[in-house]
This record gives C-alpha cells, structure tokens and sequence, in this order.
C-alpha cells in the first residue's frame, strides 16, 4: 500500500538549504553591522512622532486634560481607545509563545522572538494612556494596594483596580518569557562578539550559558512551564480589560460576550499588527527563507478565524440587543450602525470583519502586498472598534439633554500619533540590537535538525 | 502493519438495546404520568445527543479544517457518533408536541399581555421556530452525510482527493456549525425564559459541547484500545491530545460560565439575574455549587498535569466524569423552567442516563458492524500512528 505524502508532509519551516552558522550570520547581521539610511530615516519619523506626542502630553501634564476632547457624556475616549489597542496588539505575542507552543505549532519559531517584543513594547506603550487619563499621574501610587499613613485602599470591586494587577502581571511574564528565550542567543552572541563592551553585556547577560545538556533541560522546562502560566494571561488581560466596560449598566457595553469577544479581538489586532511589521522585517533583512511565505499564510488562517470571531460577536450583539426588547439596547446598536458615529462603525464593520474574509482565498493569503494591505485596515478597524464601543456607547446618555458629541482635539491627536511612535521607536531599536528571530529555536526546525519518528516503509519520504 | 477489522462483541449491542429499551420504558411512564415534566427530560436528552451527535461531526470537520494528523487514528469514532444526527431527525419530532409544555412563548393569549414577548415574536414564533430547527438539522444532515460518505469512500479507493474535498467540506462547516449550535442554544434552551437574554449563551453551549464530544471520543478511544479493536501501534502518547483538548475545553467553559455570571452578577440588572437567582432556589443551590466543582475544579486539577494526559485510565474516568459533568450542566440550564422552587430529581429522570447511553451504543454498533474502526487508507493515518510527543 502506497501512500500520497501530500496531506502529511509538513512543509519545510525553513525554506533552501540552510546551515547552521548561515543562520547565525543572517539574524545576527542586523546587529552586526551599520544600519542603513533607511533605518535612520524611519527612527527619525518615530523620534518624531515620539517627541510629537510628547510635547502634547507635557502640555496636558501642564494645563490638565482639558486640552482633549473628553466632555460630558463622553468622559472615556481616545485615551481608553488607544489603551485598549495597545493591551490588544500585545496578544499576539503571548499567544504566539505560549499557546502555539503547547499546541506544538512548530512554525512560530520564526515569528515568536518579534511577536514577543511587540507585546513587551505595546503593553509599554498602553501603559501611558490609564496613568495620563486620571489626569494626576502623580497619584498613580496609590493605585498599588499598600498600607499607608493615609489609610487610603484602592476599591478592589472595581476591574479598573483588576487591571493594574492583570497588565502588570502581563508584562512582567512576558518579559520573563522573553528575557528566557534570549539567553541561548545571548551566549551565541557573545561567542561572536570581540572583546568590548558589547561582550561584557552578552556574557552578563547570557547567565553562564554553555549549551550543556543539563542548560537545555532546564531551559526546555522552564520554557514549558512559563508557556503553562502565560497561557491564563492570554486570555486573562483582556478578558479584565472587556469587564471595564462590561460590568458597567451602560447599554451597548454591558453585555456577557465582551471577554471572549474581546480576546479574540486582540489576537486579531495583534496578528495584524505582527503581520505587518514582519512583511517589511523579513525583506529589509533577508529573512525571507526562514520567515516564509507559508508563515505568513498560517498568520493570515488566525486573523481569518479571529476576524470571523469578531464577526460573530457583533452580530450577537447586535441581534441579542434586539432580542433583549430592551428599548435603550436597541436604540444604542440602531445608533452605532446609523447615527453620527455611523462611519466609524462602518470602517470597523469592514476592515474587521468583510476585508479579512478574503482571506478564505489561498492566492490572497499568499498574496504579500495584498496581506499588507489587508492587515493595515486590520489595525484601523480594530481601534475603530474601541473607538466605537466606547464613545458611541456614551454620546447619547440616557437624557436627551445630556447628549454630546466627541471631537478629537490636536491633542488628543497628538498622543495618539506619539504612542505610534513610541513603539515604532521602540522596534526600531530591536531590530538593530537583539535577535529579531530565535537564533537556538530556529535551529531545532530546519531540515535534517530533528530525528524523525517516521517508520519509513518505502522510499517515498 | 495491516489493520484487521475485529467485530465489537455482542454484549456491547446487547448491553446498548437493553439500555435503550430501558430508557424508553422509563420516558413512556414519566409522560403518562406527568407529561410535562417527561417534556422537559426529553429536551435534556434531545440537548445533549445533539451535543454528542453534532459535536463528534465538528471534531471530524475540525481534523480536515486543520489538517491535524494525530486524531486520524481516532476519526472513525466520531464518524460513527456522528450517525447520531440521522436519528435527531427522528427524535425533534415528538418535541413539537411540546412545545406548549416548554415554551411559554408559544401561548398566544401570554404573548398578547406581554409587551416583551411581542416584542420577541418576529423571532420566537412557531413558523420561524420550526424553519430555524429544520434548517439546522437540514444542514447537519448534508455534512454528515457528505463527509462520512467521502470518508468511508476512501477506504475502498484509496483516493487522496477525498481528503481534499473533505477539507472543503470541514472548512465550510466550522463557521456552520457555530451558527447553527448558537441557534439551537438559544431556541430550544435560552427561549425556555423568554425574557432572558445573553449574548454568551451561544458560545457557552458551544463550550460544554466540545467538552462533550472531546469526551465521548476519549472514552471509546481508550475502551476500544482496551479490547484491541484499534490499530496496535497505538499507545498512551496518542491520548496526549485528546486530554490536553479535554482540559482546554473544559477549562474554556470554566471561563464562559464564570464570566458570564460575573457580569450579570455585577451588574445585578433585574432582567439579567433573576435567570440566576432562580438556579439559587432551594435544592439548585447545590446543584449551582456542585456543578462549579465537578465541571470545572475537580477536572482541572485531575487533567492539568501532563502524565495524566497520557494515562488511559485516568483519561477514560475523566472522559465520563466531564459527560457527566455535561448531562448536569444541561440539567442546570434547562429544568429550574419545570421547577423553579427545587431540583426534581425523581425516577423520571432516569431515562436520562438510559437513553442517552443506549442510544450512543446502540447507533457506534450499527455503524461499526459495517464499517472499518480506523480509516485505514486514508493518506494521513500513517503519520497519525506514528506520532509521538
């Protein structure tokens, strides 16, 4: 009996021949080597979107969040929002790392390292917006539950609280989990390094790695065992950062999808967001036989399930808010769909849910200029959606006498584009200064690297 | 290795008509003595066949959809299972016939005083009840048949080409099943309170599901290695992903059923918690308390470890633990509508486990007597026997 191969045979994860020290010398090239102008000149366009930003929030330090847009009704806007997005865009990297890792989805190596620093420096960046947002960021202390001379306490029923401790925890294990998976390409680069300052740093921080047995057992079991704890947080986080809204009475946010909804949402944005940096990080620096075309096809299928995921659960909403025969529900989703916020929700409604649906198609999901494209309007459509749910669930209170708009003011604007360009600073650095890909997991999956188990019955294979 | 088809022994047939029979017997008295509340039985059953049935035709969609290689061994089961569906057909039937007894949404004279139900009816109504449970059943039907059929094809040819129409087939039916088990969630379970809404109820019943049919598959996966019907070169690694499923499901329903009651709970709106509050009545209490243990506690501590996944008998006790646990979630949703004041718990109820046992059995023999245990030239069985952790 013969068997055809074409259904079992897993497509290489490392694409021509590749050797050892090859792989050594490309990902660590980067690093090796002078960066180019256009890396200047992007770091330049961060630094100053960065420095954007920045002066507009020593302006709100100075004269109070007065300058932006918030107002009553609507006393949660682009701050919240681009919190929220940012919390999202760090999914990708957890459930890259821990939860691919368990379902022993062995092409992640390739994208874990960048997804992982991407969670690290979005969770960095979404950190900003809660502290700015309660206007007196020098009080932010008493957030931390400790005793104090004031006797002061944080409300422990509120999830505002719930998330200082879940988006701590957050990065705090994703750094761990980040820093672990370094320390083997720490020692490599040392190894590789001359003597200089560069070296001391490695051999710091490569903890005496020596590649022994005993070394590689005890990473691989810590490896598991952190990809076990981080697997909770995956969906904790943003299951926390859904019950902001959803434990409120306020229609269009209290509804009992919002968890699930919400961490589907953030491993979509966080594909998205992975997507499109890795497009341009694979050509810029040659990596293209070892982040292929299948990587990004297999990251397209997640933002394909995801995205349909978030389709489901705005049609839940929307249907249930009908089904509810609860006039305020109804008139809340009659008014995200045609009211004055009417083209946010219907940028959110297309780039979430109908342009990710081409990707049902192989020839789309392979098709790289096309996937930029797609996963670009993937980061619009879902800050439209936290856009959506949380201010056009609040400009029509429950008085029409207290209804409002929101207008975003140049400040409002500003931190956004700077909170962009803290992050894009932040890669940028990355790039240039650690391994963007796992230099020791990498290894382990490139052909000929691994005994195969395979009882091989016929010269077929 | 050639796999030799062994026949199942007569016992398990026998043992699954008795049952059967029994659970029949058990249900025809419960209706003549008190029909409603043998409606209400007979929905738990109905509910959780479709859970067995519908379920085990998502796992073997979900193998095509992903392409995964290590449940091939395992599919026949749930091909078999899925033979269920056909018999759905059968047992919707006498459903309808209670309707009245079920739904109060279906008195007219209720819904004209209530503003709420009026509200509803555009969507609970008869016709488009009816319409909604065809048109799901209808579907159920069509994959079924068309992958079972392309599945057991493949046996005589040989033909690698089914596996790829089945992929196409798996792929079209995952975003189905999931509207069509939302469907059918909130009709026939969520409608029991027409008042009540929740926009997981849905996914919540999609999670108990997966728990279910993950189960189901364990248990006759370890049983039938146990009698060596399955292909020897099986052995306890091959289990790791069905535990490892078993404990992602289940503790995926941990996090829907706890999120869910949270934010109702918080909330504290009188539409929403009176559903819960009515699961607080007198002996639900403890049926409210125990189901947060024997659904989720007991089970993740047992399962999360990783030699238990890979251990047989432990795998098959918690395979009937989480059905069990499955069977008393579906009780928990669906009797406080009969009983608000306590959990009935009487002789009816035992056409449950009768009838939900027999037919399992009695429906895997029939298919199994004419059909091999293990796709055996399906192009994906080879590496699927030889995985390995």
């Amino acid at each position: 009996m013969s068997f055809d191969s074409t259904y079992t045979k897993e497509l290489p994860l490392v694409e021509s021949k590749t050797s050892f020290s090859e792989i050594d010398n490309v990902i660590a090239a980067p690093m090796e080597s002078k960066p180019g102008k256009t890396w200047f000149l992007l770091l330049a366009l961060s630094v100053t979107m960065l420095l954007f930003g920045a002066v507009c929030l020593g302006l709100t330090f100075w004269f109070g969040i007065g300058l932006w847009g918030n107002n009553q009704p609507v006393g949660w806007a682009f701050d919240i929002t681009n919190f929220v997005f940012w919390i999202g865009i760090g999914h990708a990297g957890t459930l890259i790392s821990a939860i691919l890792f368990l379902l022993r989805q062995r092409w992640r190596t390739a994208i874990a390292r960048f997804a992982e620093a991407m969670t690290i420096f979005a969770v960095m960046t979404a950190g900003i917006f809660p502290l700015i947002h309660v206007g007196r960021p020098w009080l932010a202390g008493y957030l931390l539950p400790y005793p104090n001379q004031n006797n002061v306490w944080p409300n422990f029923y509120s999830p505002l609280m719930w998330d200082v401790f879940a988006v701590s925890t957050y990065l705090t294990v994703s750094f761990v989990f980040w820093y672990i998976g370094l320390v083997p390409d720490f020692a490599t680069l040392r190894d590789r390094t001359k003597a200089g300052i560069k070296k001391a740093l490695f051999t710091i921080l490569s903890l005496g790695w020596r590649n022994s047995n005993r070394h590689w057992q005890h990473y691989e079991r810590t490896y598991l065992i952190l990809a076990g704890l981080s697997t909770p947080l995956v969906l904790s986080v943003h299951t926390i950062v859904s019950f902001d809204f959803a434990v409120s009475v306020i229609p269009g946010w209290h509804t009992t999808i919002f968890p699930p909804y919400f961490v589907a949402g953030a491993v979509f944005s966080g594909f998205g967001m992975v997507s499109t940096v890795l497009i341009f990080v694979r050509k810029v620096f040659h990596m293209e036989h070892i982040i292929t075309v299948n990587h990004l096809e297999k990251m397209n299928k997640i933002l394909l399930a995801t995205g349909s995921i978030v389709g489901y659960a705005y049609a839940m909403e929307f249907f249930i808010a009908w089904y509810s025969g609860n006039p305020f529900e109804m008139f809340v989703f009659i008014n995200r769909a045609f009211g004055p916020y009417a083209w946010a929700y219907w940028t959110m409604i297309s780039c979430n849910v109908i342009f990710p649906q081409l990707f049902w198609f192989k020839k789309i999901r392979r098709a790289i200029p096309v996937t930029l494209v797609i996963v670009i309007l993937v980061n619009v459509g879902m800050w439209f959606e936290r856009f959506v749910i949380i201010v056009t669930s609040l400009h029509r209170d429950f008085l029409p006498s207290s209804w409002g708009m929101f207008v975003p003011t140049l400040y409002d604007t500003g931190i956004l584009i700077g909170s962009f360009g803290l992050f894009f600073t932040l890669v940028l650095l990355f790039a240039r200064t650690l391994p963007v890909i796992s230099i020791a997991e990498i290894k382990a999956v490139v052909p000929g690297a691994q005994p195969t188990h395979k009882h091989h019955t016929n010269g077929q294979h | 290795m050639e796999y030799i088809k062994k026949a199942l022994p007569d016992k398990f047939a026998k043992t699954g008509w008795i049952l059967l029979v029994l659970g029949i017997i058990i249900l025809a008295a419960a209706f003549a003595v008190d029909s409603r509340r043998a409606f209400f039985d007979y929905l738990w059953i109905y509910m959780f066949m479709i859970s067995i049935g519908v379920g085990a035709l998502a796992l073997v969609a979900l193998e095509y959809l992903v392409g995964a290689t290590w449940s091939t061994p395992f599919r026949r089961i749930d091909e078999f299972l899925a033979a269920i569906i056909m018999l759905l057909v059968l047992m919707v039937i006498p459903l309808f016939f209670g309707i009245h007894d079920l739904y109060h949404w279906s008195h007219n004279e209720i819904v004209s005083g209530d503003a709420i139900l009026q509200s509803k009816s555009p969507y609970l109504n008869m016709n488009f009840f009816t319409i909604r449970t065809i048109f799901c059943l209808v579907v159920w039907l069509f994959f079924f048949f068309m992958m079972i059929r392309n599945s057991e094809k493949q046996d005589l040819t040989g033909d690698p080409r089914l596996t790829k129409r089945n992929n196409i087939f798996g792929t079209a039916f995952a975003p189905l099943f999931v509207i069509t088990l939302t469907i059918t969630a909130i009709d026939w379970m969520m409608s029991l309170e027409p008042h009540w809404f929740s926009t997981m109820y849905g996914i919540y019943y999609f999670s108990g599901t997966m728990v279910a049919a993950f189960s189901v598959t364990t248990l006759f996966a370890v049983r039938l290695k146990e009698g060596h019907y399955l292909d020897p070169k099986i052995n306890n690694e091959h289990y790791y992903s069905l535990g490892a499923m078993m404990f992602a499901f289940n503790t995926f329903w941990g996090y829907i059923a706890f999120s869910q009651y949270l934010l109702i709970w918080y909330a504290d709106l009188p539409e929403e918690n009176f559903w819960l509050l009515m699961r607080w009545e007198g002996s639900w209490k403890f049926v409210s308390i125990a189901l947060i243990f024997i659904h989720f506690v007991i089970p993740f501590l047992v399962l999360v470890g990783r030699s238990q996944k890979t251990n047989p008998r432990i795998l098959k006790i918690m395979a009937i633990w989480l059905l069990f646990a499955h069977a008393l979630d579906l009780y928990w949703l669906i009797m406080p509508t009969y009983n608000n004041a306590g959990a009935p718990l009487g002789w009816q109820e035992l056409a449950f486990p009768f009838l939900v046992t027999g037919i399992t059995m009695v429906v895997f023999n029939l298919r199994a007597s004419k059909r091999n245990l293990v796709p055996v030239r399906d192009p994906k069985l080879e590496s699927g026997l030889n995985f390995h952790l």
